[in-house]
């Protein structure tokens, strides 16, 4: 048992706000679930040995830098720094409607409290944690028929030595549109927990991004949860870097037949990082559609964990869904680990998962080098545009905009450990 | 077409019979006093004990395991006889002369005729039935030519530095709980040494059969093939039908040496249970091998039978240049429930492996492929390829692929693909436009789907596989 | 002096002997096609002379404009001024056209002591270069090769070919699978590069292109030799009689081969 986990409960158990019988219920099942060990299916490739003892301050008081701006984005920013929200919810355009989970309004509450664990399956570990934790975080509800023009941007940031969990909950109503970005970065040594939990309504459309920069010592353990309803569609990408612990859970639920959901993520490790992430793609209703890449780049001796699976249920049928998982592994002393799964109980399904570790490909390299480059040129060039291809792919330009010249620093980075 | 398929499930399991042989066999029960009765039985010599006792020592600290996708009611371990032999064996038969007749009708009945005369010619055959070996053919001609074969409890006397040498190097005592158990009570196998640069001259099989009831089969197999020396090795299975369920759980290990090549085949049809999931065997198998330097082993296997199956014939690659292979065939229908893949241990340089595995599954059954892919730090230039197709017939049934690929080393390369499919309509209107019936069809359009393992299999066993798949097909769709 | 001189070159691919003792002797301003059967190694030469890993040069020598290119990694010989233009040219999503076209100049024009191009300048060279080889702007943009159509490739490599300006080019059937208008594309962009300064080596089947490319020299390699030189008019009789005549085999044979 972990001491930081039995203070954790303690204080969990001691909390009382209009969640607390949904809390109630997560710490029972945390009471009954062992401690995360290597032999711990979900936890094969990682260990959380660095938690069992660690103490970390709740909050501080800390004085915090304005987050980098984005330029042409327009969002409409959240800044909470360890768990607390510090922006204002301003004006917002009408049919969103933004709220602390500290101060949600009573007749705001029995929705709310039916999207807290609605999405989000109890076997995640951590997420019960956050269940127990999390007293922060906001609630974002879009109304029927809004299409919400601005993106919304959650930014999380921890100050040092402290820990905090966050939830973000997020209701669309049909045929709602939205754009979300949860941002997640920092490098002082931290822990964090972050959920999310999206009920995506009827024919909605949600753009979701997670940018899990947490790096150097910043702890993160995260989610995302989806649950997607009639004919609504999903569109998310995840952009990693690795810290000296950083894993992340997506939980896709297709509730409602022909639904969409395309998936990319990206990572790009480096020192000795670790990213661990565990995707599940739960096709319970029949004639859905999901399209998931996954890339990571693994330099010097850090290591990539990913998990994909696709499970397909009795009912749905006429289900099509696809994992692709590719890998480049620069370095002698880093490791890779994926598991690509399948598990199908319908017939009239297609299904395909593919993975690779490989090196650069040997006839792009000769290609660029017949035109000129140096070979390391070459490969720097090939191993970018095999994580833009993705970049290229996010239907907000004006992120990847930003998104390439961090990128850019990160690869920068690891072609010097090489 | 689940109609067609329920009339599927109806069908005979062939091999279903029991002998009437009259047997002497062991109260159930397991305690370090039945591993030393097992060990007399044996007349071994004190090494085999201890070795056993520590196995039986191990297994008892150990939790049976539960990672497997199969759902299946927990082992009594006491209700089950660890021997039986049948008592004409008492007095060990000289030749096949003196073997009970019924015994050799069991076989005859079973398609496998222990009379050399009626043998295939270039097949040797070792019959285990229940726990000891009945017969081993064409010993003398394999003798001629320096190949050793026999049944492993005679390896144990006559050849005591091979098998303590090579007895659990390539699956350790504890590697795994019923690898353990098996250790520890294991009674009859076979036994093959090839010495250095020499070509077996003949195929080597064994055929496995479970007659006596609430008896567990805990085979062994051991195989050497020396530097430069190639061996093709067959196996088959089968049990009488009845309502309660029998263990098998067998140890296979392979040693090949430098530029050595083993090709392992298995046709494993134990009786698979009734259409409710009543009776039939669980077969928890544990299979090895280890290549030393540019030595290449092919595990061939089609599995057909069995109520539960958790097996994994993996490789070693230990030595540079080595090659691991394996294509594998499962088909499940009924309540049945497979588990089965490999693991491919990449340790050497310019390792290479390909695993194709093609998994059927039809009925209310549950066929998973699970494979490890490990790529050391030293496997320099390494490569593997794999692909996992799943073929679904019916909806009532479940596919699945669980491979787990882990890569320390930049130069390696990992390719994975996975898919799954079901007969479609359009080629069943191809074919049915063309003037076959349905069953003809699925059987042809299934007999393709599984061609790349089949053309693996050596002749007699492809012909065999190929008839064991139709007749596990029959009726099952219309 | 020569542009390229190729000396007895023999070089083989995972131990299987491709160019066997081949003589090739080209000057400033000179076009020469290569032409012959399935197998001859036509592809090859251009493959080996560019530095492509895994075809081992065994013998021989290749000297473009008094560089000895065999001793080059393949950047260093494409600095030097050769230019291949690839039969299956490779797509690379995630990597611009002009990303790559513009690394490419630029590491070119370093190893020539000259300064980058801004963005600009070479935004104007290769607006021109694209609307020379009439492709839209567009793929500019657009990933290298990347679900270009088999024409468009052939197009794109003609671009790349204009902009880095070679001393030697080598067509590798650049004209496969072109419909005539294409053809005319991809020949009008070659044309428009030919000086006195500039040679070609244009590999082909078909006599087709060369009533496009005008060849001041035509050769016939066959397994792994050049067999036969002419002027352009061999090009004809090659078209008219098959290979046959000339390597010895029957008609035949030479089907098989070319099967």
């Amino acid at each position: 048992m972990s001491t930081w986990l039995a203070n954790a409960v303690d204080r969990g158990g001691a909390t009382n706000d209009w969640l607390s019988p949904k809390r109630q219920q997560s710490l029972e099942l945390l009471q009954q679930s062992r401690w995360p060990t290597r032999k711990t299916e979900a936890w094969k490739y990682t260990s959380v040995n660095m938690l069992v003892d660690a103490t970390f301050a709740e909050t501080s008081d800390g004085i915090f830098d304005a987050p980098e701006l984005i330029d042409n984005l327009d969002s409409i920013d959240l800044l909470l720094v360890d768990g607390v929200l510090r922006s204002d919810i301003g004006d917002l355009p009408s049919g969103l409607s933004i709220y602390s989970i500290a101060d949600t309004p009573i007749e705001q509450r029995e929705w709310a409290a039916e999207v807290f664990t609605g999405a989000k399956p109890s076997k995640h570990y951590f997420g019960l944690v956050n269940d127990v934790l999390a007293t922060a975080g906001v609630l974002i509800d879009v109304a029927e028929g809004v299409k919400v023009d601005r993106p919304i941007r959650v930014i999380c940031r921890q100050s040092n030595g402290c820990e905090s969990h966050t939830r973000i909950l997020m209701r669309l109503g049909s045929n709602a549109e939205a754009v979300i970005i949860e941002d997640f970065a920092g490098e002082v040594k931290s822990f964090n927990t972050g959920f999310s939990e999206y009920i995506v309504g009827e024919s909605a459309t949600l753009e979701h991004y997670r940018i899990a920069m947490n790096t150097g010592e910043a702890i993160s353990i995260g989610g995302c949860h989806f649950n997607l309803n009639y004919r609504s569609a999903l569109n998310s990408t995840v952009v990693g870097l690795g810290s000296s612990l950083s894993r992340l859970d997506i939980d896709v639920n297709h509730i409602g037949e022909y639904a969409t959901a395309k998936l990319n993520a990206f990572y790009l490790l480096n020192g000795s990082e670790t990213f661990d992430l565990h995707s599940s793609i739960e096709h319970i209703a029949a004639n859905g559609t999901s399209e998931e890449n996954v890339r990571g780049i693994v330099a010097d001796s850090s290591r990539a964990v990913f998990n994909g699976r696709i499970h397909i249920h009795r009912n749905a049928q006429k289900t099509l869904a696809e994992l692709n998982n590719r890998n480049l592994l620069l370095s002698r002393n880093a490791e890779i680990y994926t598991k690509p799964e399948l598990e199908i109980y319908a017939d009239d399904v297609r299904c395909a998962h593919g993975a690779t570790i490989a090196e650069i490909d040997k006839e792009a390299l000769y290609y660029l080098q017949s035109r000129g480059m140096s070979k390391a040129q070459a490969q720097i060039m090939l191993s970018f545009g095999f994580i833009n291809e993705l970049v290229d792919q996010m239907p907000n330009q004006n992120l990847a905009a930003w998104l390439r010249p961090h990128l850019r620093r990160r690869f920068a980075e690891m072609e010097s450990t090489q | 077409m689940t109609e067609q398929i329920d009339q599927a499930l109806e069908r005979e399991y062939e091999a279903g019979f029991v002998s009437d042989i009259e047997s002497e066999t062991f109260a159930p029960g397991l305690d370090e006093d039945v591993i030393r009765r097992i060990s007399a039985m044996k007349s071994e010599p004190d090494w085999m004990l201890e070795w056993r006792l520590k196995a039986f020592k191990t297994w008892q600290q150990m939790e049976e395991p539960e990672w497997a996708h199969v759902d299946y009611q927990k082992i009594d371990f006491q209700a089950i006889s660890y021997y039986s032999a049948p008592k004409s064996m008492a007095d060990k038969p000289k030749s096949l002369d003196e073997v009970d007749p019924e015994l050799l009708a069991t076989y005859e009945k079973l398609g496998i005729p222990l009379l050399e005369q009626q043998m295939l010619a270039g097949v040797a055959v070792d019959a285990v039935f229940d726990s000891v070996s009945v017969v081993t053919t064409f010993r003398e001609k394999l003798w001629e030519a320096g190949v050793i074969f026999c049944p492993i409890s005679e390896a144990v006397q006559e050849y005591p530095e091979l098998v303590k040498k090579y007895l659990g190097s390539v699956v350790p005592q504890r590697d795994n709980y019923f690898a353990a158990l098996n250790c520890a009570v294991f009674t009859d196998g076979s036994f093959v040494y090839i010495p250095k640069g020499t070509r077996c001259p003949m195929e080597l099989s064994t055929y496995f059969r479970i007659n006596e009831q609430n008896t567990g089969q805990f085979e062994r197999t051991l195989i050497i093939a020396d530097e430069g020396s190639h061996v093709s090795y067959l196996e088959g299975c089968t049990a009488p039908q009845r309502d309660e369920n029998q263990l098998h759980a067998a140890v296979v290990e392979l040693v090949a040496l430098d530029d050595a090549e083993i090709k392992y085949s298995t046709v494993q049809n134990w009786y698979p249970g009734d259409e409710n999931g009543k009776g039939g065997i669980y077969n928890f198998v544990t299979k090895r091998a280890v290549c030393h330097t540019n030595a290449k082993v092919s595990w061939t296997q089609v599995e057909t039978g069995s109520a539960v199956t958790w097996k994994y014939p993996s490789c070693i690659l230990r030595g540079d240049n080595s090659i691991g292979e394996f294509y594998s065939v499962a088909l499940t229908r009924g309540m049945q429930q497979a588990d089965t893949g490999t693991k491919m241990i990449h340790m050497g340089k310019n390792t290479r492996s390909t695993i194709i595995s093609k998994g059927i599954s039809a009925g209310r059954s549950n066929n998973s492929y699970r494979g490890l892919v490990r790529m050391g730090p030293r496997a320099d230039g390494a490569r593997n390829f794999t692909q996992c197709d799943s073929l679904l017939i019916g909806d009532q049934c479940g596919a699945h692929t669980f491979p787990y690929v882990e890569t320390k080393n930049p130069t390696a390369i990992v390719e994975h693909e996975a898919t799954t499919s079901k007969v479609s309509d359009d080629q069943m209107f191809l074919c049915q436009q063309r003037g076959l019936d349905a069953e003809k069809a699925v059987s042809m359009i299934v007999n393709g789907f599984c061609k790349e393992v089949f053309k693996e299999l050596p002749m007699e066993f492809a012909v065999e596989a190929g008839k064991l798949l139709e007749i596990s097909l029959e009726g099952s769709v219309g | 002096m020569s542009m390229l001189s190729i000396k007895n070159l023999h070089a083989s691919v995972e131990d299987k002997t491709i160019l066997n003792g081949l003589d090739l002797d080209i000057k400033p301003g000179e076009v020469h096609a290569i032409m012959g059967p399935n197998g001859a190694g036509k592809s090859t030469l251009g493959y080996v002379v560019s530095g492509r890993e895994g075809y081992n040069v065994e013998q021989g020598t290749a000297v473009l404009d008094g560089v000895e290119l065999l001793e080059l990694d393949a950047e260093e010989r494409a600095r030097a001024g050769l230019f291949l233009a690839f039969q299956y040219p490779v797509e690379i999503p995630g990597v611009s056209n002009m990303e790559f076209m513009k690394a490419s100049v630029d590491a070119q024009r370093e190893a020539r002591g000259e300064a980058a191009l801004s963005s600009r300048d070479f935004l104007t060279m290769a607006k021109e270069a694209c609307s020379k080889v009439q492709l839209p702007l567009a793929f500019l943009k657009r990933g290298v090769n990347e679900g270009f159509s088999g024409g468009e490739k052939k197009r794109n490599e003609i671009m790349q070919m204009l902009l880095l300006e070679p001393k030697l080019c080598i067509l590798d059937e650049s004209d496969s699978g072109l419909d005539i208008d294409a053809l005319q594309v991809v020949a009008d962009g070659v044309n428009s590069l030919r000086s006195d300064d500039r040679s070609f080596i244009v590999i082909t089947h078909y006599q087709r292109l060369l009533d496009y490319i005008k060849p001041d020299f035509v050769h016939v390699l066959s397994e792994g030799k050049i067999i036969k030189t002419g002027g352009a008019e061999l090009a004809h009789e090659l078209e008219a009689q098959g290979y046959a005549w000339l390597t010895g085999d029957s008609a035949e044979n030479t089907a098989e081969t070319s099967a």
